[in-house]
C-alpha cells in the first residue's frame, strides 16, 4: 500500500488514510534511523576496504620502501628525511675535499656544487622555504615532525632536478669509494638522501596486467578450482547421503547433532594443526594408514607430494565441513511433509523415483543456499592451507588467497597484492552472481 | 520422521561418530604421552603406560597460552556484545517496519558477508598501521565488524521475522510508541534469537585468523588460533603441545555445543530454509 496510490475523492476514509501515511512516515524515518549505524559501520569497514584495495593496487606500494610506502600521485620532498642527510652530507663532502687530491678533490667539489645547486632550487619556493627553515628548525631541537609538515608537493621540475642531483652524486661517490676517507659516511648518507625524493607511484593497471600473463597466479587460480570444485562437491554427495539416513527419529539425536558440529567449531586453524599431525611422515596415523591400504607409497608422500598434500588439504576440508552442510541438508529435508512419500508409495513409486521426484526439487534451494555458502568459504580458503601446507610444497596447494597473503605480508608488496586480493573479490562476484540467478530472489524475500 | 531406525542404522551412526571423532580421539590420547612415544614405534599404540600432564604443564610454563586465551576472550566477547547490540536495531527495523530499500539492505548485508577477507586486509592492515592500532584489542574489533555484523543482522532478521505481528500491533493500539514496543514486546520475545545469534557470532569471532595473523603479530596480543598455530620448538614441531593446546581449546567448544546444539543448530539452518 503506497502512499501515492491512495485515492483521492474518497474523502471518507481520507483521515484514517492520511493517520496511516503519518504513521508510514514515522516507520520510514525510524527504519532509516535504526539502520544507520550498522550501514555506516559497514560502509566504512567493509565497503571502503575493496575500493581502497583497487585503488592501492594501481600503485607501486611497496611497506619496505620509504619512498613508496604510500600510493602518491603528484611529486613530493620529504624534507624530514632531506634535512637529515643532505646537511650531514654536504659537511662530510666538505672534510673529503680537505683531504682529497688531484682530480678526485674536483670530482668530489663538483659533486657538492650540483647537490647546493639543487638545494638552492628547493629553497627559491618561497612556501617550500618557510616549511624548509621550520623542520629543520625542529630537527636542531630534536621536536617530533608531523607527516603533513614532513612531506611536501613539488614541482616536478625541480623534482625531477632533485632527483637526477641525488642518484647522480649517489653513483659519483660510490665510484670514488677507495680514494676517500669515511667512504661508510659518505655513500650511506647520499643514498639515504634518495629517499626524499617522492616520485609518483600510480601505474595504472600493470600489477592487473603483470597477474594475468604470470603462470604462478594462475596455477593459483587453478589450485583454488581444484580444492573448491572437489571439496565442495564430496561435502555436498556426502552430507546428503548423512542427512538422508539421518533423517528419522532414533535415540541420541542430540548426541550426534552435537558430535556434528564440534568439527565446525573448532577453529580452523587449530584443526589444520591437529590434521598436520594425523598427516606427519614420521607418526601421523592417518597417513600410516591411507600407506597402508595403498593410496600413497608411502607415509611421507602425504605431505611432500603435490597430489598427496592437495588430497590430504582436501580431505580435512571435507571433515570440518561435511557435517555442517549435512546439518543445512537435513533441517531442508524436514521441511519435507512425509504425506508426500506416503503418496508415491501408495502409488507405487520406488525409493529412487521418490528421491529424484520429491526429495530433489523441494530440496532444491536448501541445496544451493548451501552450495553457495559453501562455493564461496571454499574459494576464499586461508588457514586451513596455511597452517597445513603454506602452500607447498612446490605451491602445489598454494591458493590465490595465500599468494595475495604472500606477496602482501612477505615480500611487502603491497600494490600487487591488492591486485592479487581485487581478483579473488572479482571471482567471488562472479561465483555469486551465478548462484543468485539460479536462487533467484527468493533468498530475500520475507516467506 | 515416522521411519524406524532399525539395528543396522545404530551400527552405521557409531561409526560415523567415531570416524568424524577420531581426529580428537588421537590427539587427546597423543596429548597424554610422553613427547619420546610421540615418536617412532610407539607413536601408532593410542594408549600409553606412562601417562603424564608434563604436555600440558609445558603449554602453560612455555608458551603465553594463558595469554592467548585470555586475548581470545576479551577481543571475541566485546566485539559479540557490540556487533550483536547494533545488529539488532537494524535487524528490527529490517523485519518489523515499512520502509523502502529493505531488500536492497538486505542483499547488501549479505553480500557483504561473502566478502572474501583478503580483499579487505590492505587497507584495513595500512589504516590500523597508521593508527598505530596494530597490536591491540581494538585493532581487532574493528576489523572483526566485517563478518560480524552483517552475520548479526541476517541471523536477527529472520528471528525477528518470527516473532507474531499481533502482538506489535496490539501493542501500538494500546498507545506504544514503536521504540516502546521494541524494548517492552519484541525484545522480551527476541532474547531466544539474540541468544544463538551471540553464540555464533562469538564462535566466529573466537575462530578468526587472517586478520588475527597479519594485525596482532605481538605474542602480547595474539589470540588462540594464531597461537597455537605459531607453536614452534627449537628443532621440530612440538607435538606433544600442540595435541595438548588443541584439547585445551576443543574441550570448552565440545561443553558449548553440547549445551547449546539446538540453538546453534537453529541458527545455522535458520537463514538457510524456508519453512
Amino acid at each position: 500500500m503506497k502512499p501515492n496510490l491512495m485515492p483521492n475523492n474518497q474523502k471518507q476514509i481520507a483521515p484514517k488514510m492520511k493517520q496511516q501515511a503519518k504513521k508510514k512516515r514515522s516507520d520510514r524515518s525510524l527504519g532509516y534511523m535504526l539502520i544507520a549505524p550498522s550501514m555506516i559501520l559497514i560502509l566504512i569497514i567493509a565497503i571502503w576496504p575493496v575500493f581502497q584495495s583497487f585503488y592501492y593496487s594501481m600503485f607501486d606500494l611497496r611497506l619496505n620502501n620509504p619512498s613508496k610506502s604510500e600510493a602518491y600521485v603528484s611529486y613530493k620532498v620529504n624534507l624530514q628525511t632531506y634535512l637529515d642527510n643532505y646537511p650531514f652530507l654536504i659537511s662530510s663532502l666538505e672534510d673529503e675535499v680537505d683531504q682529497a687530491t688531484g682530480k678526485t678533490k674536483s670530482e668530489l667539489e663538483a659533486i657538492k656544487t650540483n647537490l647546493e645547486k639543487v638545494d638552492a632550487e628547493l629553497k627559491s619556493d618561497k612556501e617550500l622555504r618557510s616549511k624548509y627553515d621550520e623542520v629543520d628548525e625542529k630537527l636542531t631541537v630534536m621536536e617530533p615532525i608531523s607527516e603533513e609538515l614532513a612531506v611536501s608537493d613539488l614541482d616536478k621540475e625541480v623534482a625531477l632536478d632533485l632527483e637526477k642531483a641525488v642518484i647522480n652524486s649517489s653513483e659519483r661517490i660510490r665510484e670514488l669509494k677507495s680514494e676517500l676517507k669515511n667512504p661508510e659516511d659518505v655513500i650511506g648518507l647520499s643514498s639515504s638522501l634518495k629517499d626524499s625524493v617522492i616520485t609518483p607511484n600510480f601505474i595504472g593497471l600493470k600489477h592487473y596486467k603483470e597477474n594475468l600473463t604470470d603462470s604462478r597466479m594462475w596455477k593459483a587460480i587453478q589450485n583454488t578450482t581444484v580444492f573448491t570444485v572437489i571439496s565442495v562437491f564430496a561435502e555436498l554427495v556426502i552430507g546428503l547421503a548423512i542427512a538422508l539416513l539421518i533423517n528419522k527419529a532414533f535415540f541420541g539425536r542430540g548426541l550426534v547433532r552435537a558430535t556434528i558440529l564440534i568439527p565446525w567449531a573448532i577453529p580452523t586453524a587449530v584443526s589444520a594443526f591437529m590434521w598436520k599431525y594425523l598427516y606427519d611422515g614420521q607418526n601421523g596415523i592417518v597417513a600410516k594408514a591411507f600407506a597402508e591400504i595403498g593410496l600413497f607409497d608411502q607415509m611421507t608422500d602425504m605431505l611432500t607430494t603435490s597430489t598427496g598434500a592437495m588430497f590430504a588439504v582436501i580431505f580435512a576440508d571435507v571433515w570440518k565441513t561435511t557435517p555442517y552442510m549435512a546439518l543445512l541438508l537435513l533441517a531442508g529435508l524436514q521441511t519435507i511433509p512425509s504425506s508426500l512419500y506416503e503418496a508415491a508409495a501408495i502409488d507405487g513409486a520406488s525409493k529412487w523415483k521418490q528421491f529424484l521426484k520429491i526429495t530433489l526439487p523441494l530440496l532444491k534451494s536448501s541445496i544451493l543456499v548451501a552450495l553457495l555458502f559453501r562455493t564461496l568459504d571454499a574459494f576464499r580458503v586461508f588457514d586451513l592451507i596455511y597452517v597445513l601446507t603454506g602452500g607447498g610444497p612446490a605451491n602445489s596447494t598454494e591458493t590465490i588467497s595465500i599468494l595475495a597473503y604472500k606477496v602482501m605480508f612477505a615480500q611487502t608488496n603491497f600494490g600487487e597484492g591488492s591486485a592479487l586480493s581485487v581478483i579473488v573479490f572479482i571471482c567471488v562476484a562472479i561465483i555469486s552472481m551465478i548462484y543468485i540467478k539460479f536462487l533467484g530472489r527468493d533468498l530475500l524475500n520475507d516467506r | 520422521m515416522n521411519k524406524k531406525a532399525g539395528p543396522m542404522f545404530y551400527v552405521f551412526l557409531i561409526v560415523f561418530v567415531f570416524l568424524v571423532m577420531f581426529p580428537f580421539l588421537w590427539v587427546l590420547a597423543s596429548s597424554v604421552k610422553p613427547v619420546a612415544e610421540l615418536f617412532g614405534d610407539r607413536a601408532f599404540i593410542p594408549f600409553t603406560n606412562n601417562m603424564t600432564g608434563e604436555n600440558y604443564e609445558s603449554v602453560f610454563v612455555n608458551y603465553p597460552f594463558l595469554k592467548y586465551l585470555w586475548n581470545s576472550l576479551v577481543v571475541s566477547t566485546i566485539t559479540t556484545v557490540y556487533a550483536v547490540l547494533v545488529a539488532s536495531f537494524a535487524a528490527y527495523a529490517i523485519a518489523r517496519l515499512n520502509f523502502k530499500g529493505k531488500t536492497v539492505i538486505l542483499g547488501l548485508v549479505l553480500s557483504v558477508s561473502m566478502f572474501p577477507q583478503i580483499a579487505t586486509i590492505s587497507p584495513i592492515y595500512i589504516v590500523l598501521k597508521n593508527l598505530g592500532l596494530t597490536n591491540s584489542y581494538l585493532g581487532l574489533i574493528i576489523p572483526y565488524t566485517t563478518f560480524t555484523l552483517p552475520l548479526s543482522i541476517w541471523l536477527l532478521v529472520t528471528f525477528f521475522r518470527k516473532i507474531p505481528f499481533d502482538l506489535e500491533e496490539a501493542a501500538k493500539m494500546d498507545g506504544a510508541s514503536p521504540m516502546q514496543t521494541y524494548w517492552r514486546v519484541i525484545l522480551p520475545l527476541a532474547i531466544p534469537g539474540i541468544f544463538t545469534t551471540a553464540i555464533l557470532v562469538f564462535i566466529s569471532a573466537w575462530n578468526e585468523f587472517l586478520f588475527a595473523l597479519t594485525i596482532n603479530t605481538d605474542d602480547e596480543f595474539k589470540t588462540v588460533p594464531v597461537g597455537i598455530a605459531m607453536f614452534e620448538g627449537q628443532f621440530t614441531i612440538p607435538w606433544g603441545e600442540v595435541t595438548a593446546a588443541t584439547v585445551i581449546v576443543t574441550v570448552p567448544l565440545v561443553i558449548m555445543v553440547l549445551l547449546f546444539q539446538r540453538r546453534i543448530v537453529s541458527g545455522l539452518t535458520s537463514g538457510a530454509v524456508k519453512e
